[in-house]
């Protein structure tokens, strides 16, 4: 504070005190909030829940292929390895459910040039009335791209209802927080400093973006983003 | 936590530490969430949107409040969870802000003199200031957080936190001019 002293400190916080007066009447109390967050840990454990139901669908057809002949040893391996690590998974997270159930995503995200098939039709834009901000699908889609988020905390988000053709996941991991926007199809502004974008499959934009909860500390997985990206375009 | 258990609508019981978190969590979200509206007003301008992202907070805060174990943390903590939703949602392309070039909007001589508009002045000159710099400036002068609170809440240096209010402040000087004789220099 080279440029004012405390007089014109006191001076500017009164001015800011006043700033802030004279606020309408509150559009929230704590029931309202009590509510939404238990409905959005509700939502969450059933998201956790189909996870699993769609992981062992998985395992049952691939015990299936493995009892009907030999020739479908490899895919029996594979199907068994999904349920080992699936099976801690009655508690486990849907990302941990998700990447069982497609293990080749750690090599496709640790290889960001490698060439990476997309998984089915892309998930296009959501279906809401207005945008989850932290959407199960999308969630599932980054924990199979960047696998140390599998588990991580739900970063705070804003609960003003946007288009709900967007999908959003925050999350708090690595030492700082880690954005991923999926935007439908439309005309899209420049993305914000330091974010990766890319033109989805559905034909809409993904926005990857990180950054460090202390200042002087790399953005968490600065040099996987863009793998991240490259991931996520082809699902989305 | 003394009151025992008592029965939900669908007959189960619920237990006592859940109902008294619950208790703590209101307790604290009834002492706090005025001044945590006030806090998001000023950093993004609107009380609409203020609104939105101090339930936000008290969401994200109810969610983990389980896992803060340092009660005494609660504030910093909710500030700090506020200050980087604001700022997200400041960095969305499609919600660009204002620059520091844009026009403030101008006020007359004989608005000035209505406080309201003086308030309303004040506020339009912050959203012309980059968000990183508007938080700066909330959180030092509406907080009353010293540099060393400020730059733990938002994660930098004690000196980027100087940096960004002799900033913020001359973004908000130049952006408002004369409208606001208290925000000159003093001497």
């Amino acid at each position: 504070m080279q440029e004012h002293g405390e007089a014109d400190e006191a001076r500017i916080a009164a001015l800011f005190r006043d700033a802030a007066s004279g606020a309408p009447p509150p559009a929230f109390d704590a029931a309202q909030v009590v509510a939404t967050s238990r409905r959005i840990t509700r939502r969450r454990r059933s998201a956790v829940a189909g996870a699993a139901l769609a992981v062992l669908a998985v395992v049952g057809v691939g015990v299936v292929a493995g009892i009907s002949g030999p020739r479908d040893a490899t895919v029996t391996a594979a199907s068994g390895q999904a349920a080992d690590q699936a099976a801690p998974g009655a508690g486990a997270g849907a990302g941990d459910a998700a990447r069982a159930a497609a293990p080749e995503a750690p090599e496709a995200a640790a290889a960001p040039n490698a060439a990476v098939p997309p998984v089915g039709p892309p998930l296009g834009p959501g279906t809401r009335e207005c945008a989850d901000r932290q959407d199960p699908a999308l969630r599932a889609l980054v924990d199979q791209a960047l696998p140390e988020v599998v588990g991580a905390s739900e970063a705070a988000t804003t609960m003003e209802c946007r288009p709900g053709g967007e999908r959003g996941v925050a999350l708090e991991a690595g030492g700082g927080v880690l954005v991923v926007t999926y935007l439908p199809p439309g005309p899209v502004t420049e993305p914000p400093d330091g974010a990766r974008s890319a033109p989805t499959a559905s034909g809409g934009t993904v926005l990857v973006s990180s950054r460090p909860d202390r200042a002087g500390d790399a953005a968490p997985f600065a040099d996987r983003l863009d793998a991240v990206v490259a991931y996520l375009a082809p699902r989305l | 936590m003394s009151q025992g258990p008592h029965n939900r609508a669908d007959g189960a019981v619920r237990p006592v530490e859940v109902a008294g978190a619950d208790q703590e969590f209101d307790a604290y979200f009834r002492a706090r969430r005025d001044a945590v509206r006030r806090t998001a007003y000023l950093l993004c301008g609107d009380w609409h949107r203020a609104d939105d992202h101090a339930q936000a907070a008290f969401v994200a805060l109810h969610r983990h409040w389980r896992r803060i174990r340092d009660r005494d943390a609660l504030d910093a903590w909710m500030r700090k969870t506020l200050v980087r939703t604001v700022v997200d949602e400041s960095r969305r392309p499609w919600r660009r802000e204002r620059s520091t070039e844009d026009p403030v909007v101008t006020t007359s001589v004989a608005d000035r003199v209505d406080g309201v508009v003086t308030r309303h002045v004040l506020v339009d000159g912050l959203r012309v200031v980059p968000p990183r710099q508007r938080a700066v400036l909330v959180l030092r002068f509406l907080e009353g957080l010293d540099v060393a609170a400020t730059a733990e809440v938002l994660g930098c240096s004690e000196g980027t936190v100087k940096s960004q209010t002799a900033h913020g402040l001359a973004a908000l000087r130049a952006a408002l001019g004369d409208a606001l004789d208290d925000l000159r220099p003093a001497g």
